[in-house]
């Protein structure tokens, strides 16, 4: 990727606003990662609690950019043949039994066997060339014209084997394809992964990224999120909604509330014609913000001193 | 500015951020990608670039504000309050001095009466004061700080030192000499002269104690953890407890990132048709080799007894202290605890912070020690599950108070697990001395070892998962 190609990258302040044009208000830290990813041609390796946006950074790169989202899904067993590349091997099985034929017509008239394995050798690799070679997300990525944007999810998730593999195509862009060779991306892709700490990740991947950590975001910086995804609500509900959220944060709780959920709780109070925050509409919605029977147990009990300060507010 | 980056690195070693040369690289193209104009983003930049866990991150922020602190020394107040001071005194001439000028021309008249301080007021550094120059200032503290070797300070009975070196590399004796010649000619103007050389002494005493705090606190740091690792465990203070946790923690996790769980390849389940049709090619189709879907994975368990009884209670908090660790990195480990009879603590540990699970477990199963019995115990809640791909590790002394050994209980353990690992705290010498049933209980284990200091632990640990390997 060249900067010319993309001028909605050319400055930090340009990412951030292009940015908010699409409905992701980010930080000045996240804005400062993808300048940085793009100026250095580094994958950047989001880490943060779940519903921070990390997957929704990706995409809406890829919509800035106007290039398409390659996504990988990480799981335990992922292998390379799902990630990489695999060989249509029904393909190759079927046009060897087909071209048998082909064969004794090739062949014939040739004098012995040294002249006949010559002239197969004029034929080079047919079976291992890129016609039967079928791009996973990964090959995928490098072979767009245009650059693309590529989402290694959940890298947590995978085995350490998965992680070396990485390793290759992270620092220089290239996947090796043993009966080919090297495979070059002309336009290198911009390499989002994302993972939620649920093992450490290995130091040689984390030292060829950028680290980004996205907490969760400040009153103000969520309140702008709302106010962008769910323009239809109104002021005051918007402010004790956050405010109420982010009270919440700070309790004990299994699973604390992240922005998804706060979007959420916001659309669901929007579609009940709230218009500020009372005690029995906190309580009935209140498995929208959290997730475990605990946690609400826990918010119910503390839910009258959390919302009288709220609404004198 | 490289220079200064390459400090700030040094600054960031110091404190346990790992940084290689290349991510110093990193760092650099990524600064000047940035630029060095806007402080907040430099900060984010080399964060990005710099931290690999929001750990580092905290670390590496806190040293950037101490790093590029750059305040500028402020020497305005010395005049002033000195000024202050001398104003409440019966002014020397008819009209009370006021402002700079006015201080300049009563030193250059004073200056033709004592030589000393002629030759001081001819130096840049008292131009630099008298005009409040800050900028030239701090570049002056700067370089004295270079010529002083500085960035070396590593101790904290050094700072004196350090400080006269650099008032020297400043050249301070000019302004000294003159404090001591208007001492001697009972000059009046001696309280404002001693009031600039003392705000500079104080900003040089400052400045050393911030280098200080910079290089020193990361190395002395780094020198605790050894002393801390060397220690035997039973001599260390309570005090101490809370930073052995860390170390231990920082341990056991370097070990969990090394025991991975490894797949192997089985020769039996689905067939994986691809792989297998791919290889068959060659051969027209005829399928010679076959590959198989699953893998099975091994999945190590671990079983941990620890010995809380009297005779090694100094040491069990710390054993306690690692299972505790162990457990919370690794994630199959059962803990189980015992002195006259045992039981499982996992869930203790589960459910409790450190301190209060280790004191609850002792405080439930401290007593007198009988091994053949808690044997009795264990085999009753666990031997069922212990299988080919079980670990057991025991934490004790094996001294059993002339009671009954069960051996026999010891062998079908040893029997049906992959590996007993034995770690005793007592020498090797003592083992098997008095009521010591060690010897006897080494045959059956797989692997014995003396334990008492965090090294040694660590060692052994390390050792244990290189043959897993």
């Amino acid at each position: 990727m060249n900067i010319q190609d993309f001028p909605q990258l050319s400055s930090i302040e340009r990412i951030a606003q292009g940015f908010e044009a699409l409905g992701y208000i980010c930080s000045p830290k996240i804005a400062t990662a993808v300048y940085l990813a793009f100026q250095l041609r580094k994958p950047i390796l989001v880490e943060g609690p779940p519903g921070v946006g990390k997957t929704e950074l990706a995409k809406t790169s890829a919509e800035l950019l106007g290039v398409p989202l390659i996504r990988l899904q990480c799981y335990e067993g992922l292998d390379e043949a799902k990630a990489l590349y695999e060989w249509k091997y029904g393909k190759q099985l079927l046009y060897t039994q087909v071209l048998k034929e082909k064969l004794g017509d090739l062949l014939h008239g040739a004098k012995d066997l040294a002249e006949s394995v010559e002239r197969l050798h004029q034929f080079g690799d047919i079976f291992y060339s890129e016609d039967f070679l079928e791009p996973r997300p990964l090959l995928k990525a490098m072979q767009q014209e245009r650059g693309a944007v590529l989402l290694i999810d959940e890298v947590d998730k995978s085995d350490y084997e998965f992680e070396s593999l990485l390793l290759e195509i992270l620092s220089d862009y290239q996947v090796s394809i043993p009966e080919i060779g090297t495979v070059r991306a002309d336009v290198s892709p911009m390499v989002f992964l994302t993972s939620n700490n649920s093992r450490d990740i290995s130091d040689a991947l984390k030292r060829r990224c950028l680290h980004l950590y996205i907490p969760f975001p400040s009153v103000e910086l969520e309140e702008r999120i709302v106010l962008s995804r769910v323009p239809d609500i109104n002021e005051t509900l918007r402010h004790q909604l956050v405010e109420f959220v982010h009270a919440l944060r700070d309790l004990d709780l299994k699973k604390a509330p992240a922005i998804s959920e706060t979007l959420d709780w916001a659309r669901s109070l929007l579609l009940l014609h709230a218009d500020h925050l009372e005690e029995d509409l906190v309580r009935g919605t209140l498995n929208v913000l959290l997730k475990f029977e605990d946690d609400i147990r826990n918010a119910e009990s503390d839910l009258t001193s959390l919302l009288p300060a709220r609404a004198a507010s | 500015m490289q220079s200064g980056l390459t400090g700030f690195i040094r600054l960031l070693r110091s404190h346990d951020v790992r940084v290689s040369p290349a991510e110093t690289l990193d760092a650099m193209s990524a600064a000047s990608a940035l630029g060095y104009a806007d402080r907040e983003r430099l900060r984010n930049g080399l964060a990005l670039t710099l931290a690999k866990t929001p750990h580092e991150e905290a670390v590496l922020l806190r040293c950037f504000d101490q790093y590029f602190s750059g305040q500028l020394p402020d020497f305005s107040a010395a005049g002033e309050t000195t000024m202050d001071s001398e104003a409440t005194e019966p002014p020397l001439s008819a009209e009370p001095p006021a402002g700079k000028d006015n201080t300049r021309d009563m030193l250059e008249a004073a200056a033709t009466e004592v030589p000393a301080l002629d030759r001081a007021l001819q130096s840049d550094l008292m131009r630099q004061l008298l005009d409040n120059d800050r900028a030239q200032l701090s570049l002056a503290l700067g370089q004295a700080a270079a010529e002083a070797g500085l960035g070396n300070i590593r101790l904290f009975t050094q700072k004196g030192q350090y400080t006269r070196r650099m008032l020297d590399a400043l050249g301070e004796e000019v302004l000294r000499d003159a404090v001591v010649a208007l001492e001697q000619a009972d000059n009046p103007l001696l309280e404002l002269v001693r009031g600039y050389r003392d705000t500079l002494r104080e900003q040089v005493r400052e400045y050393v104690a911030r280098e200080y705090l910079i290089q020193a606190e990361g190395h002395n740091r780094q020198f605790k953890d050894e002393i801390l690792a060397g220690t035997r465990l039973n001599n260390l203070e309570h005090r101490y407890l809370h930073e052995v946790h860390e170390l231990v923690r920082k341990m056991a996790r370097k070990l969990a990132a090394r025991h991975s769980r490894k797949p192997r390849t089985q020769k039996r389940g689905r067939l994986d048709m691809g792989r297998t049709l791919r290889r068959g090619i060659p051969h027209d189709g005829v399928m010679f080799h076959t590959y198989w879907r699953r893998q099975r994975r091994d999945k190590a368990q671990v079983l941990a007894i620890c010995d809380v009884s009297g005779s090694v209670a100094s040491y069990a908090r710390f054993l306690l202290m690692f299972l505790y660790s162990l457990q919370d990195v690794l994630p199959r480990v059962r803990s189980f605890a015992f002195s006259s009879h045992l039981g499982e603590v996992s869930d203790l540990f589960r459910e409790h912070p450190v301190e209060k699970a280790v004191e609850l477990v002792n405080w439930r199963y401290g007593g007198a020690t009988d091994y053949g019995s808690s044997l009795l115990d264990f085999a009753a809640l666990a031997l069922d599950d212990i299988n080919s791909s079980t670990t057991v590790i025991i934490l004790g002394d094996a001294r059993n108070n002339g009671g009954d050994p069960k051996l026999e209980i010891m062998q079908s353990i040893y029997q049906r697990s992959r590996r007993v690992i034995w770690l005793n705290p007592e020498s090797r010498r003592a083992w098997g001395t008095g009521d010591s049933e060690m010897l006897r209980y080494q045959s059956a284990c797989h692997f014995t070892a003396e334990c008492n200091t965090l090294k040694q632990l660590e060692r052994i640990v390390d050792q244990l998962l290189k043959q897993t390997a």
